[in-house]
């Protein structure tokens, strides 16, 4: 029994063993479902972690690829830079070189300009001087840039006299007074030395954004071309006087000829006898002409001013012309104000201006014209000779042209033989030099108005060695 | 033709342009005169001094030698110069306007530029200045 019992017990025992072992198995097996599950879950989100891993990592890779091609494109902006700056430091260098070269350049183009140049600033204080001019006046750059060019380089008239600082073209320049270049009106500049010579210039402002910042003056020695204008007036004047003499042959002995002293001559043959005659005296008027414009250029011309009545000048004028403005059926018609005071001018060069214009009022209309002279007071007391016609006119372009000595307009040049081109340049000297203004207004084919103004004031004399040729 | 009167005027022409002396000359007898001619200063003065009894003396300012017509007028209008009233009518072409004022300043009757005057006006002006001065 007990053995039974033994194992009746040990089978139990067994059993129980098992009971457990299935309960731990069941148990087990509970805990393995709920992994199982917690696995399949875990699975899922593994599964969408590696999803969204899958997602980022693609996300990553478009991201590494667009830096990659930012990092290119930056490599490649990057070396284009440094080309670009490569070269524009080349062209930079090569602009500042060229820069240089044409500064250079230019500084000695300045430099060697024949003709004497300074710059100056707009207190008129020299900035710059060139060659020329250290050569020309004695003063080195050193010495005279910063100085006042006025006070520095003096300048005299022709007559020696001292040009004040007023009327320094240079200052006057610099003020803003416009200023034409006056190449006819020569005069001295004084060289460190005290010594002189005579010169011409031209003076402009230099403009920076509508200020004038200063001044540049080009000067030029004249002594050779005033030698050769001397030589040349002195050579116009001598055979002018030498032309004068077989002149005088042809005058006389064709006068002789004429009046019947040497036999009486035909009809016919007084004809041409008379053409000689005439073209002989042309050729007088001629060369008294071309003496008075030497005498003119030499500034050998006497003035004589004396009180004269202008219009019993002009009416004497007139009469003289009666002839060719009769053959010419030419209307004329005179007007004089009755209070017009004498003039203080010389009566010999003021009848030659009324000729002057009244023969070329006549001489340039065509037949059947009208040519008017008045003479009249304006309000400041100057008296105003004024020719008018109904002439060819002068053309528009050729009007700056017309006081210019040997100047004939071309659209009378064909109509018209007898001009010299001198008269105007003339009657413009001698309307100057009494103080006066000479001008014209003109339409072509219209006609041509002159206007003389002459003041009722002094005029000085001048000492001339010769008066102008009395006719 | 009525002969001229024995108390034609006597004028010394001192001229050297051969063609103007003889034109010259033909004019002036043609207006009545005696005509005497020379051609240099040197020459004027010694006719004066050997014809005697000149009236009138016509003279260019240019002539041959030293001596210009200036020079003889100078001569002639110098103070107790015998000859110093005789009139002298000064006719040139090339005499600058500085001698013509010395001419006049001299004493001179009357300048005149030949190419610019009739050898009838030079005439007649002469003669009308001699009758003036009679009168």
């Amino acid at each position: 029994m007990k053995f039974h019992k033994k194992i009746i017990s040990a089978s139990d025992n067994i059993a129980l063993k098992l009971a457990i072992l299935a309960k731990e198995k069941e148990s087990a097996r509970r805990k393995l479902v709920v992994t199982a599950k917690q696995l399949a879950v875990t699975a899922k989100e593994k599964e969408s972690i590696r999803r969204k891993l899958a997602v980022t990592a693609k996300q990553l890779a478009v991201t590494a690829e667009e830096k990659e091609s930012t990092r290119r494109k930056l490599v490649v902006t990057a070396q284009e830079l440094k080309k670009s700056y490569g070269t524009l430091e080349k062209k930079v260098l090569r602009r500042t070189k060229d820069l240089e070269q044409i500064k250079s350049k230019n500084e000695a183009i300045l430099t060697s300009i024949g003709d004497g140049l300074v710059v100056v600033d707009k207190e008129g204080k020299i900035s710059y001087i060139n060659k020329s001019f250290e050569e020309m006046l004695g003063w080195k750059t050193q010495e005279i840039v910063g100085k006042s060019m006025v006070e520095v380089v003096p300048r005299e008239d022709l007559n020696g006299i001292e040009v004040s600082f007023k009327e320094r073209i240079l200052t006057q320049v610099l003020a803003g007074q416009k200023f034409v270049a006056d190449l006819t009106n020569p005069f001295y500049y004084i060289r460190k030395d005290k010594s002189r010579f005579p010169a011409s210039s031209i003076v402009a402002p230099v403009v920076l954004n509508k200020k004038i910042v200063g001044a540049v003056e080009v000067f030029r020695d004249i002594t050779k071309e005033k030698e050769i204008d001397k030589a040349k007036t002195e050579f116009v004047s001598l055979a002018s006087h030498q032309l004068r003499t077989p002149l005088s042959t042809v005058n006389w002995y064709s006068e002789m000829l004429l009046t019947g002293d040497v036999g009486e001559v035909t009809s016919e043959q007084k004809k041409y006898l008379e053409e000689i005659y005439n073209g002989n005296q042309r050729m007088v008027d001629l060369v008294n002409t071309l003496l008075d414009v030497s005498r003119i250029e030499m500034g050998t011309f006497m003035v004589e001013p004396k009180p004269t009545d202008i219009v019993k000048l002009a009416r004497s004028v007139i009469d003289e012309q009666k002839l060719q403005i009769d053959e010419k059926k030419i209307k004329l018609s005179p007007s004089f104000e009755d209070n017009i005071p004498l003039v203080r001018a010389d009566p010999k060069l003021l009848r030659m201006v009324i000729q002057n214009l009244l023969s070329n009022a006549v001489k340039y209309t065509p037949e059947i014209g009208k040519v008017g002279i008045s003479i009249s007071l304006d309000n400041e007391k100057n008296v105003i000779l004024k020719l008018s016609d109904t002439g060819y006119g002068i053309p528009k372009n050729q009007q700056d042209k017309i006081f210019t000595k040997l100047f004939r307009a071309d659209n009378v040049i064909g109509k018209d033989t007898e001009g010299t081109g001198l008269g105007l340049y003339i009657a413009k000297s001698i309307v100057e030099q009494a103080g006066g203004k000479l001008w014209f207004e003109s339409i072509e084919n219209k006609g041509t108005t002159f206007y003389a103004t002459l003041p009722l004031g002094e005029v000085k004399k001048k000492r001339g060695a010769k008066a102008f040729s009395s006719r | 033709m009525v002969s001229k009167p024995k108390n034609n005027k006597t004028i010394l022409v001192i001229e050297d342009e051969r063609p103007l002396v003889r034109i010259i000359e033909a004019k002036l007898e043609k207006a009545g005169f005696d005509v005497i001619t020379a051609r240099t200063v040197d020459q004027g003065l010694s006719y004066l001094e050997d014809v005697g009894n000149i009236d009138v003396i016509w003279l260019d300012h240019y002539l041959p030698g030293e001596k210009t017509g200036l020079n003889f007028v100078a001569k002639l209008k110098s103070p107790g110069n015998k000859w110093a009233k005789i009139p002298i009518f000064i006719v040139s072409n090339t005499a600058s306007d500085s001698n013509v004022r010395s001419y006049l300043r001299l004493g001179v009757s009357k300048y005149c530029v030949k190419a610019e005057h009739r050898l009838d006006e030079i005439a007649s002006d002469i003669k009308s200045f001699l009758d003036g001065s009679k009168e």
